[in-house]
C-alpha cells in the first residue's frame, strides 16, 4: 500500500489549503507552506534565495525535478486507497464540537471563511501525481497513452472514486516532464469523512456543500475518467483545443517544434479537475445530514473567483464592527494563503486562483468597487513557467499602486518572478514580520456570516 | 544644470549650500549622520534637471561651520527652518536621507509650514533597533552592497567632521523617538526604501509610512540604504512623480478650504 502522504501532491491547492486551515485551528501559522517546522525557515529562505540566482535552465530542472519526486511510481497506482486517502484528510483536523462544517470544492476565499467562522472543511478533490517517462510536456495524447492503463487499475481498486486526469501543456510546463496528474474526485463520501463528521458537528449544526459550477472541455476515457484539456488559468478552452497565436508565440518560446497541441477529441465538459464539484456526492450528504440532524446548506457558485470578493466584504464588514480599521488588503495567490496571519495583521483576504491575467484583471475589478485600502500586500505564487496569459510584474505593480500608503510585494523576488522558487518561503517570512496587530478574535458566528453570505448574488443558496 | 557653491548663514553659522537650479519647485536635501552633502550631489544633478535641487551642510559637517559643542536633533531642525524661511522658497519638498530624514520630520513636526512635502530615504532609526551594536551589524551587512567609489567621500566626511561630531550625530540619532513624531507630520510624505538597505528593514519603513498621515512607500528593488548615490536618476524620478500629485493633492486641499 502507498501511504497517503506519499500518494497525494503537497505543493497542490487541496492539500496548501488543508494545511492552512488546519494548522489555524491548532491556532497556528503556515511557514514553509506547512511542510516544515518553522524554525527551519531562515536557513531554507536563504538556501531557496541562492539557488533563485541559478542558470534558468538549472531552475527550470529544479522545478521539473522537485515535482517528480513527489510523485508515485506508475506501478504503485493501484496500491492506492481512498479510504487511506480520507483517513489521513480528516485526521489533520482536531476534533470538534463545530458549529458548521464544510465537505466539496478547493477554494482559497472558502478556506478564510472556515477560519474566520472556526470550522473545518474537507475537499472532494485531491491530486496524486504519478511518475512517467518518455513523453514530452507538449504532447497530451502520448501522456493519456502511458498513463491511462494505470489510471484504470486505480479506479478498479477505488470506486468510490472518479478520476479527473488532467494535462496542462501551459502552466504546468515542468511539473508534467516527468510526471501526469491524476486529479480524484469522491463521488461516495468516505468512511472516514462520516467519522469525522459524526464526531464533530452536533445536531443542529449545519454541513455546508461549496459547490464551484465550474466545468471544462475533457475526452471521456471511461464511465468514471475523464482526460481534461488543459486547466483554468491563462490560455482559454479554445487555445488549449485550436492553438492560435499566444499559443504558437509560447511553443516557440519553449523550442516545442509544434505551433499547438494535439489534444484527443473532446467529446462533452465535466466538472473541472481541480475547482469543479462531481455532484454525485450529495446524495450521501443528504442521507448523512437527516440521519444526523443537520441542516446542509448548498453554497453554488460559477467559478473559484466569485467567493474571493465576497469573502473579502465579509472580512472587512467584520473588522469594522470590531473597531478596526479593516484597511490592510491581502492578496493571495493559488496555495500562497494565511488565515492566521490574515487576522493578526487585521487584513482582508483577496484569494486569487493562479497567477494570470484573469486573475489580475477580477483582482482589479475588486479594488475598482471597494473603498481604497491603505496598505495591499500582494503573494505570488511562481510556476517556473513564461505562460500563455501570465500576469507580468508589470501588472502588478498597477495593482500595488492601488494602495494609498504601503502597496508591496511580499515574498516576491521582482528580478527572477516567475521562476521565483523562494518567494514560496518568503512569503510567509515578510508577512509574519508586519507591525502594528491584533489579537485573535472570537470565532464569528455563523448565524451573522450567513446573513451576510445570504444577501450576495454570487452565491446561489439551497436548503 | 551647473552645479553651484554658495555659503549661507542660518542661526548665526555660515552653511556651504549647493544648487541645480532646473525649473521645477524646490527640493531641499539634508544629509545623513556624520557624512555631509558629498554623497547626494549626484543626486542633486539629477534631480536639477526637472527641479530646483539644493543640498546643505548642517552646522558641524562637510565644508559647514563648526559649533563650538555638537548640536542636538532641535537645533539641527531649527537651523534648517530658519534657512528654509530666509531662502524665499515656497514651501518647499524637504528630502531627507538616512539621519536627515530624523531632521526633516523633526523641522515638518515643530515647524508647520516650513516645508510643502517630505521625502524620507532610508529612515532611521529602527524603534526595535536602537543599540550601538545592532546599528553597527546592520552598517556592516549594508555596506557590503554600496558603491566602493562611495567610501573615499565618507572618509573625506569623517575627517572634516571630526570624531566628536561623528560619534554625536550617530548617538542623537539613536536617541531620538521619530515615531512619536511622525503623526504629526501633516503635509505629503513619501517614503523610500533601497530593496536590500539592511539598516532599514521593510517592516520598519511600512510602520514609518503608516504613522505619517499622509504617508507613501516607493521600494526601489535591489538598492541599498545610500538610494541617492547608486540610483541618483531612479529616485529623481520618483521624487518628481511624488511631487506632482503632492502639490495636485495639496492644491485641491486648500481649494476645500
Amino acid at each position: 500500500m502507498v501511504k497517503p502522504q506519499k500518494a497525494v501532491a503537497s505543493f497542490d491547492s487541496a492539500t496548501g489549503m488543508l494545511r492552512a486551515l488546519s494548522r489555524f485551528l491548532r491556532d497556528r501559522d503556515v511557514p514553509m507552506l506547512g511542510q516544515a517546522p518553522g524554525a527551519l525557515e531562515p536557513v531554507a529562505a536563504a538556501v531557496a534565495g541562492a539557488a533563485a540566482r541559478l542558470p534558468r535552465a538549472a531552475k527550470e530542472k529544479a522545478y521539473a525535478v522537485s515535482g517528480w519526486a513527489e510523485a508515485v511510481p506508475l506501478r504503485r497506482v493501484p496500491e492506492i486507497r481512498s479510504q487511506e486517502l480520507a483517513r489521513w484528510v480528516s485526521g489533520h483536523y482536531p476534533r470538534g464540537p463545530y458549529p458548521v462544517a464544510f465537505v466539496g470544492s478547493s477554494n482559497g476565499a472558502l478556506v478564510h471563511l472556515a477560519a474566520a467562522l472556526r470550522a473545518p472543511w474537507l475537499p472532494q478533490t485531491l491530486l496524486l501525481p504519478v511518475r512517467r517517462r518518455g513523453v514530452g510536456p507538449d504532447d497530451p495524447q502520448g501522456d493519456l497513452r502511458a498513463t491511462r492503463a494505470a489510471g484504470e487499475a486505480l479506479l478498479a481498486a477505488n470506486p468510490d472514486l472518479v478520476l479527473h486526469h488532467m494535462h496542462d501543456a501551459n502552466q504546468d510546463r515542468l511539473m508534467i516532464a516527468g510526471m501526469t496528474y491524476f486529479r480524484v474526485k469522491w463521488r461516495r463520501l468516505p468512511e472516514a469523512y462520516r467519522r469525522f463528521l459524526e464526531e464533530s458537528l452536533p445536531a443542529g449544526g449545519t454541513l455546508v456543500v461549496p459547490e464551484c459550477g465550474l466545468r471544462w472541455p475533457v475526452t471521456r476515457v471511461g464511465p468514471r475518467y475523464v482526460f481534461q484539456h488543459g486547466a483554468l488559468g491563462g490560455a482559454t478552452r479554445e487555445e488549449y483545443e485550436h492553438g492560435g497565436p499566444r499559443v504558437a508565440g509560447y511553443l516557440s518560446r519553449y523550442g516545442a517544434g509544434r505551433e499547438r497541441w494535439d489534444y484527443p477529441p473532446a467529446d462533452g465538459e465535466s466538472p473541472e479537475a481541480e475547482w469543479g464539484f462531481e455532484p454525485e456526492l450529495l446524495a450521501d450528504l443528504e442521507e448523512l445530514a437527516a440521519r444526523n440532524g443537520w441542516r446542509l446548506a448548498r453554497m453554488r457558485f460559477s467559478e473559484p473567483e466569485d467567493l474571493s470578493p465576497v469573502v473579502a466584504d465579509l472580512y472587512r464588514d467584520w473588522y469594522q464592527r470590531r473597531g478596526l480599521p479593516g484597511d490592510r488588503l491581502l492578496v493571495e495567490c493559488f496555495l500562497l494563503l494565511e488565515p492566521w496571519w490574515a487576522l493578526r495583521s487585521g487584513s482582508v483576504p483577496y484569494w486569487m486562483v493562479f497567477n494570470a491575467e484573469q486573475s489580475h484583471a477580477r483582482a482589479m475589478a475588486y479594488l475598482d468597487g471597494a473603498d481604497p485600502f491603505d496598505e495591499i500586500r500582494l503573494m505570488l505564487f511562481s510556476h517556473g513557467v513564461e505562460s500563455v496569459g501570465l500576469a507580468g510584474v508589470g501588472d502588478w505593480r498597477r495593482l500595488l499602486e492601488r494602495a494609498r500608503k504601503v502597496g508591496v510585494f511580499t515574498g516576491v523576488d521582482t528580478r527572477t518572478y516567475p521562476r521565483d522558487f523562494a518567494g514560496l518561503i518568503r512569503a510567509h517570512r515578510e508577512l509574519s514580520r508586519i507591525r502594528t496587530t491584533y489579537p485573535m478574535p472570537l470565532p464569528l458566528e455563523w448565524e451573522a456570516a450567513e446573513e451576510f453570505l445570504g444577501k450576495r448574488e454570487e452565491i446561489d443558496w439551497s436548503g | 544644470m551647473p552645479l553651484e557653491s554658495l555659503v549661507h548663514t542660518a542661526l548665526g553659522m555660515k552653511l556651504a549650500v549647493w544648487r541645480s537650479h532646473g525649473p521645477g519647485p524646490a527640493v531641499v536635501c539634508v544629509h545623513g549622520a556624520g557624512v555631509s552633502s558629498r554623497e547626494l550631489l549626484p543626486f542633486v544633478r539629477a534631480m536639477g534637471a526637472t527641479h530646483d535641487a539644493w543640498s546643505l551642510d548642517l552646522p558641524g559637517f562637510g565644508r559647514s561651520e563648526k559649533p563650538r559643542a555638537p548640536l542636538t536633533l532641535t537645533a539641527l531642525a531649527d537651523t534648517v527652518a530658519d534657512w528654509l524661511a530666509a531662502s524665499g522658497l515656497e514651501r518647499p519638498c524637504l528630502l531627507g536621507g538616512s539621519f536627515g530624514c530624523q531632521v526633516a520630520v523633526d523641522v515638518a513636526a515643530r515647524h508647520p509650514g516650513a516645508a510643502g512635502a517630505l521625502v524620507l530615504v532610508g529612515p532611521t532609526v529602527d524603534a526595535r533597533g536602537r543599540s550601538p551594536a545592532r546599528l553597527v551589524g546592520q552598517w556592516l551587512r549594508n555596506s557590503v552592497r554600496e558603491s566602493p567609489r562611495m567610501l573615499p567621500l565618507n572618509v573625506a566626511d569623517y575627517v572634516d567632521a571630526g570624531p566628536r561630531q561623528v560619534l554625536a550625530s550617530f548617538g542623537t540619532s539613536m536617541r531620538d523617538r521619530i515615531e512619536d513624531k511622525l503623526p504629526h507630520v501633516t503635509v505629503p510624505a513619501l517614503v523610500v526604501r533601497g530593496g536590500k538597505d539592511r539598516m532599514v528593514s521593510q517592516a520598519w519603513a511600512e510602520e514609518v509610512t503608516r504613522l505619517l498621515p499622509r504617508g507613501r512607500l516607493v521600494v526601489m528593488d535591489g538598492l541599498p540604504h545610500m538610494v541617492p548615490y547608486k540610483d541618483p536618476e531612479g529616485l529623481a524620478r520618483e521624487v518628481a512623480a511624488f511631487l506632482q500629485t503632492a502639490f495636485l493633492q495639496t492644491a485641491l486641499l486648500e481649494a476645500e478650504w
